[in-house]
Parts: structure tokens; C-alpha cells; sequence
């Protein structure tokens, strides 16, 4: 059985339509790629995925695991196992950070039937992973996001990915206001989470991230539609010919 | 009725009673009185405490507004009596309140029963003074007063916890700070949900005095605590933070006068409202700076979270100076819970209810973060998380 399955999705915000129908399987062990230009939908498709309010479905389906996720809510599909790294991570003042991580790790273990974890080993536990991923111990200790910059941002939500182990994760536009050092710590940390176990979709404005993070499957979308597939080569011809040549040949 | 209460005794608690039948409750035209409405209160005081409830706790219980127990387990060094008979007390106390006030009047009017607690000069207690005021019935009012005196250079931690059954609560508690002396203050409101709950504090501050204050108001169908606080000394120092928290019907009044007479004083004011259902929340906050109080810092900020559509806040803070080298600011806000924050929880596995809590939690913290002395946060963060979870 497929781990993620899109039928035919159509979704709409107000009363603008912005998926025309998308059809995309990824089965455990795959990375996807979506690329796209601005405005094709990449970022709607991340946010009707993970069941944000707002974002109304109006046609087709979405399985993970085989079932519709349709009706379940945000924190529903996230404890099912799907996990949303944010292209904007925001800041949450007085928040405690490992407050924070512990109540999201928590709220997965609960819905598996397991124990929840205790304080000293959780933090023992978010420390050592924190170390792989450059997240400092002051990090850490800060309210969620607040005065971190841009990469220190995306760091966090892969440390995030980390302890929650979901079955899939979508990466929205991960590789935005990275520079070259933080983009290769950050798909240190996506590749070191690729496995058997995992699929993922990594939905990405440009070619760079996919040099670090190699796709298994590259979809291009456009307005709303998948209107090319193909392996990592569609990614870098997308690179030296632009979108404008896909689309208006599609 | 019984000779020996200091209402039919005292001719000041008869003239207050006399001026308070004259002008009754104030207009809707009243300008201290234009958010919060009182159009029925149960004045009914009661004649005695009445034996004591069952699982009393520790520290001094006042029930229906009179002692029941605690007096013979104080702290070393804090001397607690009843108001004398001749009201000399009361001539005191009296003292301490605004003139032609409300508050005041209705409960020198209709005093239960009336107390004096006092540290004396270089004292220093660290044990915590719970005040409980407990008791009462539908039909009944309780307007307790307690005068507490810091000598110079002492210290003392009060705990007030208000869960009183009455119909009407009416504390007033005046407090006077001597030099360099620190006052540690909490009060938990959560009074019984049909309640009204009228409480005024009087605090006056004398030189390099240093107050830290905290109220939180959970409970009573309505209820208003005013604080008026005297920088009556210089370098005196003042933190003085609320939490109001309310749920269906619920009407919570805030209302501060900070009143800075002469120069070198700091004051600083948080105030948090979080307010569901059709709650209301005012808050009505005053920094006024008399004329030749330079070098002043006064602060003010309140903030009211709506966690639904048809919930109010409403806030009134005004700064009244006379003075010219001065710091002074003050700010209000009402908002919402931000949708984006929300998601973001969600997005982790968090539900709704907790994400919820979360955010209220956040929402609070800086506030919270304002008390300094530990077992005090440890109370009012309880109270917080019950209304939460409530």
C-alpha cells in the first residue's frame, strides 16, 4: 500500500480554486520532489496536506496509509504521522521550547498506545539530536522560534522531525533564507532521516536543494496541476531552461 | 441586632451607613462606575463568624467576615488583634480611604468584623501570612476590614485567598509600607460564581519601600477590585501585576490608581485579561504625578485576550501629570489567539484544547514572571491552570 496517496485533489481558499487536480503516490523509502514557479500552488498543496483551516477541499482524496484523511484535523494527521517543516517557522513568545517539544512528542507516543517519555530522559534525548542538527543548548532553552535567525529556523524544524519520526514529511521551501552553510547542515539532517520507513515530499522553488537532498521522483507543478514527471534529471532541466518551457510545452 | 458590632457602635460606621442610604449605588452616568453597572447587591452583613467550617486551613480564616481561626498560630514577630471599641481603629483606617468612595462607605457601613495586623520595625518574617476568607450564604454580605502595618525596615508575605459563599464580598484592606520595608502580596480571587465581589486595597508606600503585588480574580459573577496605591515617600518601589480570567457570564473590573506624590519613585503595572464566552473584562488603570514628583518612572500595560467573538474587554488608562521630567507610559491591547500559532501546534500533534492552554499559558507568562517570591508564583500559577482546565 501506498504511504501517501493524492486523487484528482481539488481545494480552493475563498472562493478561488488553486488545485486543479493533482494525482501523486509516494510510497515509504521515496523522496518526491514538487517544483514549481511562484503562485502554481506548492505551498497550498503543503497546508491542505497538513489540514490547515482555510483551505477548503472540493474535489478528489487524500490517503496516508490507505485512509482519507480528509476529515481528521491538523493535530490529528500529525499524530497519524504526518509532519509539516514550515517554509515561514513562527515564533511563539513564551512558549518554552522544551515545553513544547515534549507535549508534541507526547501527543504522538499517546496516540501509539506508548508511555510518556520522562523529563530527564526527553531531554537527554532532544540534546544529543539537537547536537547532530547544530540547535544549541541556549536555543533550546528559548521560547519556540523567538530570536532565532533564518537558519537557525529551518534547523529547529528538522530537529522537530527528528523526535517525532513521522512516516511523512513535507518540506516546504526548506532551502528559503539558507545560505550555502545552513543548507548543508539542513539536508544533513533530512538525509540522515531518509529511510524505509519514511517517505517525503520536498516541495522547493529551485534545483539547489535537491543537489543536497536527491529526489527519487521530480514533479513539476504548475497552476495548480502536475503538468511533468519525472527523475532528478526534469530537476535540472528546470535549472537551465526555466519553467516558462515546461509549461508552455505541457 | 447586636450592640456589641462595631457598625452600631461606632458613629462613623453609622454615618457611613446614613450617607450610603442617601446616595445609594452609582448612576450609570458615574465616571469611575461607566464600565462596571451595579444594579442589585444583597447588603445583608452578617452578625458573627458562626461555627467554623469543616477542613479549616492554615493561617488566619475570616468567616462571614469575622475571625474563626488561625490568630493562635501566627508567625513570630507579627502581632494580630481585633479592631479597639472606641474607634480609634477605625479613625485609623479611615485615614488610609478615598473620600466620598464607594467602596469605602459600604463597608464601613456595614463592617463585619474589623483587624490589625502589625510587624514591627526591623522585623523580618518569611513564613507566609494566608488570609482565607471563607463562608457565608446567598442571603448574606461580609465586608471584613484589616488594617496591616509595616514597621520600617521589616518584611512580611501576605497570601490572600477569597472563596467566600456570600452574596456580596466586600474586603478592604489598607496596607501602610514603612521606610525600606518589602511587602511581598498575592490575592486569588474565586469567590463563588453568583457572587459579587467588591474589594478595595490601600496601600501607602514610605521611602525606599519596595511592593510587590499580585491579584488574580477568577471567581464571583462580578466583581471589581480597586487598588489605590500612595508613593507617599521617595525611592519607594512599586510592581503591582493582575490576571483576570473569565468564562461565561463573568464581569471582571480592574480598576488601579497610582499615585505618585513625591519624586524618585518607580511604579510599574501589568495587567492580563483572558476572557471567553460573553465575559467582560474592564480595566481601568490611573498613574497620576503630582506636581513636583521628578524623576518619576511609572509603567502601565494591560492586554486582553478574547477567546471568543462575543466576549469585551474594555480598558481606560489615563495618565494625569503635573510634572516635567518624568518617564512615563502606559498601553492597552485587545487581541485574539493568533490562528498561525495555533496551526503551528497543531501541526505537531498538539490538540486544540491544549494548544489553547499554551498559548494562554505564553499569553500570561510575562505577567506571571512579575512576582518575585516563589511560593507566592507557585499559588497563582495554580490558580491560573485550574481556571484553564475549569
Amino acid at each position: 500500500m501506498a504511504l501517501l496517496e493524492i486523487r484528482d485533489l481539488k481545494a480552493k481558499i475563498g472562493d478561488v480554486e488553486i488545485l486543479h487536480g493533482i494525482n501523486l503516490t509516494i510510497d515509504r523509502g521515496e523522496v518526491h520532489a514538487i517544483m514549481g514557479p511562484n503562485g502554481s500552488g506548492k505551498s497550498t498543496l503543503s497546508y491542505v496536506l497538513s489540514g490547515r483551516d482555510g483551505y477548503e477541499v472540493t474535489g478528489g482524496d487524500i490517503l496516508l496509509d490507505g485512509e482519507s484523511v480528509l476529515e481528521m484535523e491538523a493535530d490529528e494527521r500529525a499524530r497519524a504521522g504526518m509532519f509539516l517543516a514550515f517554509q515561514y517557522p513562527v515564533e511563539l513568545p513564551g512558549v518554552g521550547g522544551m515545553a513544547f517539544l515534549r507535549a508534541a512528542v507526547n501527543a504522538r507516543l499517546r496516540e501509539q498506545g506508548k508511555d510518556e517519555v520522562d523529563q530527564l530522559a526527553f531531554v537527554k534525548m532532544v540534546r544529543s539530536r539537537a547536537k547532530e542538527l547544530g540547535v544549541s543548548d541556549e536555543m533550546l532553552k528559548r521560547a519556540v522560534n523567538v530570536g532565532f535567525s533564518g537558519g537557525e529556523k529551518k534547523r529547529y524544524e528538522i530537529l522537530q522531525m527528528a523526535l517525532l519520526e513521522p512516516s511523512l514529511a513535507v518540506l516546504d521551501e526548506t532551502d528559503s533564507g539558507l545560505d550555502v552553510d545552513a543548507l548543508r547542515i539542513v539536508s544533513e539532517g533530512v538525509n540522515a532521516l531518509r529511510g524505509e520507513k519514511r517517505g517525503m515530499l520536498v516541495i522547493t522553488h529551485y534545483q539547489r536543494l535537491l543537489s543536497h537532498i536527491v529526489p527519487d521522483h521530480v514533479h513539476i507543478l504548475a497552476d495548480g496541476k502536475i503538468i511533468k514527471s519525472g527523475d532528478k534529471s526534469l530537476a535540472l532541466e528546470v535549472e537551465e531552461n526555466g519553467y516558462a518551457g515546461l509549461i508552455n510545452a505541457a | 441586632m447586636q450592640p456589641n458590632l462595631l457598625r452600631e457602635t461606632i458613629p462613623a460606621c453609622l454615618d457611613a451607613r446614613a450617607a450610603f442610604a442617601d446616595t445609594g449605588l452609582p448612576s450609570a452616568k458615574a465616571e469611575a462606575w461607566i464600565y462596571t453597572r451595579l444594579s442589585d447587591i444583597t447588603i445583608n452583613p452578617a452578625d458573627e463568624a458562626g461555627s467554623p467550617q469543616a477542613d479549616l486551613p492554615s493561617g488566619l480564616v475570616f468567616q462571614n467576615g469575622f475571625l474563626v481561626s488561625g490568630a493562635e498560630s501566627l508567625p513570630t514577630g507579627l502581632r494580630f488583634r481585633e479592631f479597639d471599641k472606641d474607634g480609634q481603629d477605625m479613625a485609623a483606617f479611615m485615614s488610609y480611604l478615598p473620600e466620598d468612595h464607594l467602596l469605602s462607605v459600604l463597608s464601613l457601613g456595614y463592617v463585619t468584623g474589623a483587624y490589625v495586623i502589625e510587624i514591627a520595625d526591623n522585623v523580618k518574617i518569611d513564613e507566609v501570612l494566608s488570609l482565607h476568607f471563607v463562608g457565608g450564604d446567598h442571603n448574606s454580605s461580609s465586608h471584613p476590614l484589616v488594617m496591616v502595618r509595616l514597621g520600617n525596615q521589616s518584611a512580611v508575605k501576605i497570601a490572600e485567598y477569597h472563596q467566600s459563599q456570600s452574596a456580596l464580598s466586600a474586603p478592604v484592606i489598607a496596607i501602610d509600607i514603612g521606610e525600606e520595608a518589602v511587602f511581598d502580596h498575592i490575592k486569588c480571587q474565586n469567590d463563588q460564581d453568583k457572587a459579587h465581589h467588591l474589594a478595595l486595597t490601600v496601600m501607602k508606600c514610605a521611602a525606599k519601600s519596595d511592593v510587590n503585588s499580585f491579584t488574580t480574580a477568577i471567581g464571583s459573577a462580578l466583581g471589581r477590585h480597586e487598588t489605590h496605591i500612595h508613593l507617599d515617600g521617595e525611592e519607594a518601589n512599586v510592581a503591582l501585576s493582575s490576571i483576570y480570567m473569565a468564562r461565561g457570564n463573568q464581569h471582571h473590573d480592574m480598576t488601579t490608581r497610582m499615585l505618585h506624590h513625591v519624586p524618585l519613585c518607580t511604579s510599574s503595572q501589568l495587567i492580563r485579561g483572558v476572557l471567553d464566552d460573553t465575559a467582560r473584562g474592564v480595566f481601568q488603570g490611573k498613574v497620576l504625578v503630582a506636581e513636583g514628583a521628578q524623576k518619576t518612572d511609572g509603567q502601565q500595560m494591560s492586554r486582553a485576550l478574547l477567546l471568543s467573538r462575543k466576549a469585551e474587554a474594555d480598558a481606560k488608562p489615563e495618565l494625569e501629570i503635573y510634572a516635567d521630567d518624568v518617564v512615563c507610559s502606559h498601553g492597552a491591547t485587545v487581541g485574539e489567539l493568533d490562528e498561525n500559532h495555533l496551526f503551528y501546534l497543531r501541526s505537531r500533534g498538539i490538540d486544540s484544547d491544549e494548544a489553547r492552554m499554551m498559548l494562554i499559558e505564553a499569553f500570561l507568562l510575562d505577567t506571571l514572571e512579575t512576582i518575585r517570591d516563589e511560593a507566592l508564583a507557585n499559588e497563582l500559577h495554580k490558580a491560573v491552570e485550574s481556571w484553564m482546565r475549569g
